[in-house]
């Protein structure tokens, strides 16, 4: 089965729309994963999250160097085009993503001005199991009192990305995605504090 | 619905932009973020930007709930709901609390929202410093500066004048202490409840080509001075002549018959729940009444 360009789309954009307003609250695109019917080295719901946000009118990157299928693939669904990590709108990164890697990209990434401050990069982020046991403690908008979180991001990547949000409303919107097709969102509003780190 | 016709009206394209739109909106709250307005066949400033967040927003398994100042079957409220489930099948619903989806002008329920519900807000005039300065790029330059002296000079001006902040609707407010933001015209009796709400809550206006937001469990506080605080409207000791609400934005009306000033919920449905349970109510006084 194929995926439903307006239905199975609707109803992932309604998940990651959930995550974003509800930051650590993890929502299940397992359901229309079922409709993936492409076989690419990234997961199911990496491919659902980046067919629901791209279209033309939008850039993309993807870390690794040797994607060249992959990106084409992705252009070639979306009709988005592959740019520089200083001028993408979208940021995939993959499991196979090196913490260096991602940590330059995280510091050259778009991350909008103050009269813009809607220019600027949007992540789709490959990680192991999401759960809401982890050693993240999110507060924020979208947070009733507190809210735990589990991602593959290590502490020298969330330190870098909490460099990037401290000069709100500047800064970077994270989807988390999983294996499991499960999806987690960390918006820019959202303070991350780190287990034992201060 | 015709085979040739959109899932709700929009091309996928148009959906995906409004749905980035609004993303970025949650991501940061109270920010007015520009988009592509269509044209859209409902008559501009009846609703325009609300139409086109649903529209982008709404799934087949989708409830709708369309109000217009409180009412659910206005002529405005009507023609929305019309065009939204002539290319959806979406179910519509008068119930607040059945409704996954409301969209709604000038007024928020009075039923608490909850977790699972999104409220969209239709908005005529986004921009709160409108008033003090005409030109788009000013304004923009000065949510960019955090400058609000504008928004203050507006309600200093009106109690100079007044003797009190004469916002009769539309009230500024603070969205999570950084951008000020009109709520759209609601009575200032709304204003707490965009404060900590369960419900995401999502403002669209189509003239001015602007979508923002309040994503739940924001701090939202409405404008004041220290020795002028924030007040909503108060209905004390009055209460609707059909459901005997209170505590509950009520209208003025004039009862034709004895000359005399009456009032009654502004929102209809919870109006018409309230009767309904009231007789319900009277119905089991009566039939345990019988048995006794
Ligand atoms: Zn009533």
């Amino acid at each position: 089965m194929a995926i439903d360009q307006v239905h199975d789309l609707q109803q992932v954009y309604r998940k990651i729309l959930h995550s974003m307003s509800r930051p650590g609250t993890i929502s299940s695109i397992q359901k229309n994963v079922e409709s993936v019917d492409y076989n690419l080295p990234c997961y199911d719901a990496t491919l659902l999250s980046a067919m629901t946000l791209l279209d033309a009118e939008v850039t993309f990157h993807i870390l690794s160097d040797n994607q060249h299928d992959l990106i084409e693939k992705i252009s070639d669904y979306t009709l988005a085009r592959f740019a520089p990590i200083d001028k993408a709108d979208f940021v995939i990164v993959l499991r196979e993503d090196t913490e260096a890697t991602i940590q330059q990209a995280l510091e050259q990434c778009k991350d909008g001005n103050l009269i813009d401050p809607q220019q600027s990069s949007t992540w789709i982020i490959e990680s192991s199991l999401l759960s809401n046991n982890g050693e993240l403690t999110l507060t924020g908008p979208g947070v009733q009192h507190t809210a735990q979180l589990h991602t593959s991001f290590s502490t020298a990547l969330w330190q870098a990305r909490n460099e990037r949000t401290k000069e709100y409303p500047i800064g970077i919107d994270l989807i988390f995605a999983d294996e499991a097709s499960q999806i987690v969102c960390v918006p820019r509003t959202t303070s991350v504090k780190l287990m034992g780190v201060n | 619905m015709k085979a040739e016709t959109h899932f709700a009206f929009f091309d996928e394209g148009s959906k995906k932009e409004i749905r980035r739109a609004i993303m970025k909106a949650v991501a940061i709250p109270g920010y007015q973020v520009p988009f592509a307005s269509r044209e859209m066949p409902i008559a501009r400033g009846w609703g325009t930007g609300g139409l086109q967040i649903t529209l982008s927003i709404i799934g087949k398994s989708d409830v709708l709930k369309v109000i217009d100042q409180g009412a659910d079957e206005s002529v405005n409220a009507v023609s929305i709901k019309k065009l939204v489930h002539e290319t959806t099948g979406v179910e519509l619903t008068d119930r607040t609390e059945d409704a996954d989806i409301i969209q709604s002008r000038h007024r928020i329920p009075e039923i608490a929202l909850t977790k699972e519900q999104i409220i969209v807000l239709q908005v005529p005039t986004p921009e709160p410093l409108r008033g003090v300065e005409a030109r788009e790029y000013i304004t923009k330059r000065m949510h960019s500066e955090y400058d609000y002296s504008g928004a203050w000079l507006i309600l200093f001006e009106q109690i100079m004048k007044y003797g009190k902040t004469a916002t009769a609707a539309d009230h500024p407010v603070y969205v999570n202490h950084r951008y000020v933001m009109a709520p759209s015209p609601i009575p200032r009796f709304d204003n707490p409840k965009i404060h900590q709400s369960d419900a995401l809550i999502l403002l669209g206006a189509g003239r001015e080509k602007k979508i923002y937001a309040v994503p739940p469990y924001t701090n939202v506080e409405s404008l004041a001075f220290d020795d002028y605080p924030f007040t909503v409207e108060s209905f004390e000791g009055m209460h609707c002549h059909l459901c005997s609400g209170a505590d509950v934005f009520l209208d003025e009306l004039i009862d034709h018959t004895t000359g005399e000033t009456i009032y009654q919920c502004n929102d209809t449905s919870y109006c018409m729940e309230r009767m309904n349970e009231n007789v319900n109510e009277k119905e089991k006084a009566e039939v345990e009444g019988s048995y006794a």
